[in-house]
């Protein structure tokens, strides 16, 4: 049965990325994409049944793996993929309506698409840290030419440094993963194991603490250039602010959350072999940095998609900063903001594509007044800028405030206090610039109208929950998360 | 396969591993593009033969393909589409600087050191016999230095990706070092990843020249804040 499942999980986005290849038809590639990326959403929450059950889940040939941390994320990225699958439907036949983009693009970037929820799949099924690197690195890649996707100076100058930093990133990671394959050669019996997630776990403790720790650096500079950990977040506002919003959004909820969930497999990894303080005190710095860097940058911002970019970087300095303190209620805060900030990223991307439809602009000085132009998508803007910017009664809120109590019961008392002053900041930078955008007049005449019915319902959607989690967290959810936390407690 | 000609090969590794660091040395030095190319080629060719020495000394033969694919895709697939690039879009091929030739070498023969150092300290906890192989670990490490040094100094786009895939090659060469190599799957998924990684930075090079008439990454200002 476990091979059903991976097979269904891994292939769908492959055989949507095969179809979509074949086809060129407009209608057949939209059917292929929300299909493809349905099925995986399915197959994500069989998955999560069956691990709930019995965890971990390895196929027989020890290549495939999942467990309550991998199968709590594969929902969140899958979810994402899905919406996002959905929303770009009808966001691109308006691009296509208004000339912006032609059938040759539209085949690319459904293509494209499938390929980058397939590499993200490799990433969160791997049992082998080579196969989840090279997972990685193909998803940088898939979404290169996504970033590039409006061939605009700006695009192609965004998506250059995107694949140069994040390959170079990526290759340090690969340094550290040699690195923890070499300690583990000399303990585990058999070699072509000693990659594998499920056999170092095993023989954690007989690792070497000095190369581990080594190598956990590799890897923490790796793949938090990936995730857009500061300082090496500056191709995240490039790529977020230049690629099609329904991208950006995918980028913000799923890809950042793969390059987390190799970060904590590590984490975890290397906490059991070294224990102590030595990782946790790297993510917490890590944590603050990152959030105190987002700031400047969202009080002085001129884009909206950029704004959200750095709104990412804090917001992922948040979750690395809840690791770090490293007990169960802080690993709760983090897993639980891991899905909540995914959810307001998708709201505010998305609706960030809906007023640049209307607008024709992504500059927050052009596009004022949308109250009266854009009312539905206004709305929508006003209140997934107060979700994300932490206030009740949204999830954010709750995740942030269960993080920020952790801080204080875990005598990290000095970091929450910064954590809290930074959030307030960035909440009124933030409202600064949405009112202007919300209420001011509109300056010129608009020529693009309101999404779609479709489309806004889906952002119904994402808002309801952001509600419901701001309210009150669903059992099924509650126990899903706590499975997480006892993989994350190692 | 006796104990002198293991010593051999040990020896023959040594040797050309140190051929090895002059060509990341001489890829600092150079001025000219073309240059730049030959000496990465030439690079990948000597990681190619260090390889097939690892197989014939420690009977690794996983490697053996890895050793064929680092000639047949690093040493010639991918120089030649470097090539093509250079040629189809007749840029100016000499290299702008932003440390001046002199002082990155002194820097490189900095980092070389600082790798040496590095490197004794991963090895010292380890009760692995010190073998010709675990000694080019201090090259792998100083070849990332190096390739890192190459792309923030060096500003053309051309350059930028010599200089990743000089990383590349140092990550490769450590992988061989201390653990003879990954397990195969993981090594041919790499190699393919690095070969789309340079088509698409190639077409990204195209695309550059075309909109801002240079490839120079000074004119990839536009995005700030």
């Amino acid at each position: 049965m476990s091979t059903v499942l991976f097979s269904l999980l891994l292939g769908s986005p492959f055989a949507g990325s095969l179809l979509c290849a074949l086809f060129h038809k407009r209608r057949a590639l939209e059917i292929i994409t929300a299909a493809s990326s349905g099925l995986t959403f399915l197959s994500a929450f069989w998955l999560v049944s069956v691990v709930m059950a019995a965890s971990p889940l390895i196929t027989p040939n020890g290549w495939w793996y999942a467990d309550g941390l991998s199968a709590y994320i594969i929902i969140i990225v899958s979810g994402s993929a899905f919406v996002v699958a959905l929303y770009s439907i009808g966001y691109l036949r308006r691009q296509i309506g208004s000339g912006k983009v032609d059938d040759r693009h539209l085949w690319l970037y459904y293509l494209l698409l499938n390929i980058f929820i397939f590499t993200m799949m490799l990433v969160l099924l791997s049992n082998n840290l080579g196969f989840l690197w090279i997972g990685s690195e193909a998803s940088t890649l898939a979404t290169a030419f996504l970033v590039a996707f409006y061939e605009r100076e700006s695009s192609i100058e965004a998506a250059w440094k995107y694949v140069i930093i994040c390959s170079v990133g990526i290759a340090l990671a690969l340094f550290g993963i040699i690195l923890t394959y070499f300690s583990a050669l000399h303990v585990v019996p058999a070699t072509d194991n000693a990659l594998n997630w499920s056999s170092l776990m095993q023989v954690a403790k007989n690792l070497d603490p000095a190369v581990l720790k080594l190598a956990f650096i590799f890897v923490l500079v790796g793949f938090g250039t990936k995730a857009g950990l500061a300082p090496m977040h500056t191709w995240k506002p490039d790529a977020y602010g230049e690629a099609p919003a329904p991208i950006s959004a995918l980028m913000a909820a799923g890809l950042v959350n793969v390059a987390l969930y190799s970060l904590m497999r590590f984490y975890i990894l290397v906490n059991t072999a070294v224990g102590g303080a030595f990782v946790s005190t790297l993510f917490i710095i890590f944590g603050l940095v990152s959030m105190a860097v987002a700031v400047p940058f969202i009080l002085l911002q001129r884009d909206f998609k950029r704004l959200l970019a750095y709104s990412s970087v804090e917001h992922v300095g948040i979750i690395v900063f809840a690791l770090g303190i490293g007990t169960p209620l802080a690993y709760f805060g983090a897993l639980l903001h891991l899905l909540n900030n995914a959810i307001a990223k998708m709201l505010l991307f998305l609706t960030a594509g809906n007023i640049r439809m209307a607008y024709g602009s992504k500059f927050m000085r052009k596009a004022t007044g949308a109250i009266k132009v854009i009312p539905v998508s206004a709305t929508f803007l006003i209140v997934g800028v107060f979700a994300i910017t932490g206030w009740p009664p949204f999830g954010v809120f709750v995740s942030e405030f269960t993080i920020i109590s952790a801080g204080f019961a875990s005598g990290n008392s000095i970091p929450a206090i910064l954590c809290i002053s930074i959030i307030t900041t960035i909440f009124v930078g933030f409202i600064y610039y949405t009112s202007r955008m919300v209420l001011g007049v509109p300056n010129r005449p608009v020529t693009g109208g309101e999404a779609n019915t479709a489309s806004l319902l889906l952002l119904g959607v994402l808002l309801a929950a952001l509600l419901l989690l701001g309210v009150f967290i669903p059992s099924p959810l509650q126990k899903c998360i706590d499975n997480a936390v006892i993989v994350l407690k190692g | 396969m006796g104990a002198i000609s293991l010593q051999t090969i040990g020896l023959l590794i040594d040797i050309f591993a140190a051929a090895i660091l002059v060509t990341a040395f001489l890829i600092v030095s150079s001025r000219s593009l073309v240059f730049y190319i030959r000496l990465f080629a030439l690079q990948s060719f000597l990681l190619g033969v260090v390889a097939f020495l690892v197989v014939l000394g420690y009977g690794e033969t996983h490697i053996l393909i890895a050793a064929f694919l680092t000639i047949a895709l690093k040493a010639i697939a991918i120089p030649m589409v470097l090539t093509r690039v250079i040629e189809r879009i007749q840029v100016r091929k000499e290299i702008d600087f932003s440390v001046n030739i002199a002082a990155s070498l002194l820097l490189c023969g900095g980092m070389v050191v600082l790798s040496e150092s590095v490197a004794q300290s991963i090895l010292s906890g380890q009760q692995t016999d010190s073998s010709a192989v675990s000694r080019v670990l201090s090259v792998s490490i100083a070849m990332m230095l190096i390739g890192l040094f190459i792309m923030m100094t060096r500003k053309k786009a051309l350059t930028q990706i010599v200089g990743l895939l000089t990383m590349e090659n140092g990550v490769f060469l450590s992988g061989l070092s201390i653990t003879y190599g990954m397990p195969l799957i993981v090594e041919v998924g790499i190699f393919f990843d690095i070969l789309i990684a340079v088509l698409i930075l190639g077409v990204f090079v195209f695309r550059i020249n075309k909109t801002f008439e240079t490839i120079s990454i000074d004119s990839l200002r536009s995005l700030r804040h």
